[in-house]
């Protein structure tokens, strides 16, 4: 059954309410019925969560900031890479077979404890941040994108075949825009997980960033503060996958306008 | 008679399966075609009709024998863009409009920006689609995605068009409109056509000659002149000498 926009709106602003209100209340159940001590670190109340979020919004913005940039940096130079992989792998049947276990091997590595490895031999928390955002990243856009470059249709190559198009050409008008929605599934999955890297980064001892208000919050026992910076770091992540959702729009605008098949267009 | 603007010389093509055994889907296939000639490769599946097409179409290359056209390697002509081809599906970019897609063969060519216009236009209307230029595939019915198709195949005005069973996905009314546009379209452009089947009638309605191949292995079996006046309408389908020529091509089915 189809909704329309303004269903959804309103089916997210109950949802919204709905959760504030509930978590009001077993705030209130919490530090006034069971009187637990620790109550104000388990669930504080959200509102004021949200106060210390308008009185602190500034230095919470700041601090994000830091790290949503070096994310966003190494979420760039890490697609970059994974499209670069991607066209190899799809180039040579050799090159795929070469490569792919080691992707998957690299997947393997736990970034908890690939990133003070990395922060050992660079010694740089910005470098540090932007490389583990670009290993993150590289992954899920490298083997989605040789997946869409790989589904091309043979007669979609025999067509540009038949008018002798020679590599360069099937690439640049066939294989990229047809691959580009696969890459952006790639990195819409990639974008939040770059985020969280970066956050994981700052909390390796780095001067700034959101990662390390979390940290000294929690050392501090500044709950609020806590809460304040878990929130920003989550509006983060979300921001990160919406503007990836929005380039989508700006480059794929064919895809907006085409009827879903089964809620998945190829 | 003129010098055959195709020869088809003693084509073979035989396919390695996995295990070793091999498959023969065309045996001493020999064929020649005139300028300017409608020809259809009628056939059941697995008679390797498609297979003889993408062979001129230099899509696949023949195990033992050769095809020259105009003197020349069907390498040769692919290279010097003289075909257009259309595939049974409409093998449209769903990321280009129409017009676009269309556009697409020129812009591999590297025709210049102003000729590619006019030239989109005019093909748009040899099909019939001169209001839709600016739509996207989805917003396409099945047989106007095939007119897109046929419109970007003439784009660059070649000398003959290959076409492999382009009407088989549509409806039975859709299809006998196509037929009838795609008579008038290759009257007005006097190309040679290659056109493959599996539908008698369809065969008869468009050709001047019917090659009918048989399977296991994939030979021609018949080739039956289609001597119907032309300019043809659909309204020939009524006739009785079209209803002979039905019969005379299902029978020779019957004897393999």
């Amino acid at each position: 059954m189809a909704i329309s926009k303004k269903e959804q709106r309103i089916v997210a602003i109950v949802w919204i309410i709905g959760i504030i209100v509930v978590w009001e209340l077993f705030a209130f159940l919490l530090k006034n019925v069971i009187h637990d001590p620790m109550a104000a670190m388990k669930l504080p109340y959200p509102h004021t969560v949200a106060m210390t979020f308008l009185e602190n919004w500034k230095t919470l913005l700041e601090a994000g900031l830091v790290t949503f940039s070096r994310a966003a940096i190494g979420f760039t130079l890490g697609a970059i890479i994974g499209i670069l992989l991607a066209v190899i792998m799809s180039l040579s049947k050799t090159m795929e077979k070469i490569a792919f276990p080691y992707l998957i091997i690299s997947q393997m590595i736990p970034v908890l404890g690939l990133a003070p490895i990395i922060f050992n031999i660079v010694r740089d928390m910005n470098v540090s941040r932007i490389v583990i955002a670009a290993y993150i990243t590289f992954f899920p856009v490298a083997v989605n994108m040789l997946s869409g470059l790989k589904s091309v249709e043979q007669d979609q190559k025999d067509l540009l075949f038949s008018i002798a198009a020679n590599k360069f050409k099937i690439y640049q008008k066939l294989m990229f825009p047809f691959a580009m929605s696969y890459l952006f599934t790639g990195l819409k999955i990639a974008a939040p997980m770059a985020v969280t890297a970066s956050i994981l980064v700052d909390m390796l001892g780095s001067q700034g960033g959101i990662g390390v208000k979390i940290l000294y919050s929690l050392y501090s026992n500044s709950t609020n503060i806590f809460w304040a910076s878990v929130f920003t770091s989550a509006f983060m992540g979300i921001i990160s996958f919406y503007i990836v959702i929005f380039a989508e729009r700006l480059c794929l605008p064919w895809q907006n306008a085409a009827p879903k098949k089964d809620g998945v267009r190829a | 008679m003129n010098t055959p603007e195709i020869q088809i010389k003693n084509v073979g093509m035989v396919y390695q399966v996995n295990n070793g055994e091999e498959i023969v889907a065309l045996t001493d296939i020999n064929l020649d075609i005139q300028e300017g000639e409608f020809i259809s490769l009628l056939g059941p599946s697995g008679c390797g009709k498609t297979t003889l097409l993408r062979i001129i179409a230099d899509l696949l290359q023949p195990t033992s024998g050769s095809v020259s056209i105009r003197g020349q390697s069907p390498k040769e002509i692919r290279m010097q863009h003289k075909y257009g081809i259309v595939f049974q599906s409409p093998v449209l970019y769903d990321w280009r409009t129409v017009r676009r897609n269309v556009c697409m063969p020129m812009e591999i060519m590297g025709i210049p920006k102003k000729e590619r216009t006019a030239r989109i236009t005019r093909m748009l209307e040899l099909v019939g689609l001169r209001d839709f230029g600016n739509k996207y595939p989805f917003e396409l019915s099945g047989g106007m995605q095939q007119r897109v198709g046929i419109a970007r195949a003439l784009a660059l005005d070649p000398e003959f068009l290959l076409m492999d069973e382009p009407f088989s996905a549509l409806d039975e009314f859709t299809r006998e409109k196509l037929n009838e546009d795609l008579l008038s379209i290759w009257s007005k452009t006097k190309k040679t056509v290659i056109f493959v089947t599996h539908n008698i009638p369809e065969s008869v309605f468009l050709s001047d000659r019917v090659v009918v191949l048989s399977p296991h292995p994939g030979r021609i079996s018949a080739i039956v002149d289609i001597d119907l006046p032309r300019p043809r309408q659909n309204s020939i389908r009524e006739t009785s000498e079209f209803y002979e020529h039905v019969t005379k091509i299902r029978r020779s089915f019957e004897g393999v």
